[in-house]
């Protein structure tokens, strides 16, 4: 996390099975979105194996659920379940503040957290981070 | 350059520009690239190595593959789209300084 970051900007939840994975993840888009975007990483279980803490995924949600929003990215199966969960937690004026992305974790965290840099609104950026699931590499 | 008024709806202007040495359009200069494209009222399209993007999206940008000296095309199109492109072409010309 950058708590030095500016909330004008749409923000991500980033989630994944390993600690290691989304960390660095977040370093990576990090480095490209620049320090304006909050980005919360939650990866792996409680005792730190692989897996998914669903409690610390409705902490980040709830600290993410806030003007102007976040969005949320997850890897696979648990961490799907687990920020489900967490929605359903949520009140219903939290959850107005968050955008859950179906899209590939990697290319929709920086198509997301550069399209959040440039000020963009929560939809706009949610939006980045699903046109990731059509970007061609090659 | 003589002063112009905007084109046509359908003309397209089209501008290059090149990549200073050593700077790809990799992860940071790519950002930068698509953060000023996000600002302008126009889009643009970034042509390189045979490949198209939208300067507006990192990930395309990214699938260029341009490196540093190659030349990119910056093409717009409708009311404004001189200035964007000639913009951007700025904005290439002084990536990684």
């Amino acid at each position: 996390m950058n708590p030095s970051a500016d909330p004008a900007h749409v923000g991500l939840v980033l989630v994944s099975h390993s600690r290691r994975l989304v960390e660095g993840l977040a370093e990576l888009v990090g480095q490209v979105a620049g320090p304006g975007v909050t980005i919360r990483a939650i990866g792996g279980a409680v005792d730190g194996s692989l897996g998914t803490d669903a409690d610390r995924v409705l902490e980040a949600m709830q600290a993410a659920a806030t003007e102007p929003g976040a969005v949320v990215l997850m890897d696979l199966g648990s961490s799907v379940l687990a920020v489900n969960a967490a929605l359903e937690d949520l009140a219903d004026e939290q959850r107005a503040w968050l955008a859950v992305g179906d899209a590939p974790l990697v290319e929709g965290a920086i198509s997301a957290g550069v399209l959040a840099s440039t000020g963009a609104t929560l939809a706009e950026v949610a939006q980045a981070a699903e046109e990731a699931r059509d970007a061609r590499k090659l | 350059m003589p002063a112009s008024s905007d084109p046509p709806m359908d003309e397209q202007v089209v501008v290059t520009a090149t990549l200073p040495a050593g700077v790809a359009l990799h992860a940071r200069p790519a950002a930068d690239l698509v953060r000023a494209a996000s600002r302008l009222p126009v889009p643009v399209t970034v042509a390189a190595n045979g490949k198209r993007a939208n300067a507006r999206s990192i990930l395309e940008v990214l699938a260029l593959g341009a490196i540093g000296g190659t030349e990119l095309t910056l093409i717009a199109s409708g009311p404004g789209a001189d200035d964007a492109v000639r913009t951007l072409a700025e904005v290439v010309a002084s990536l990684g300084a």
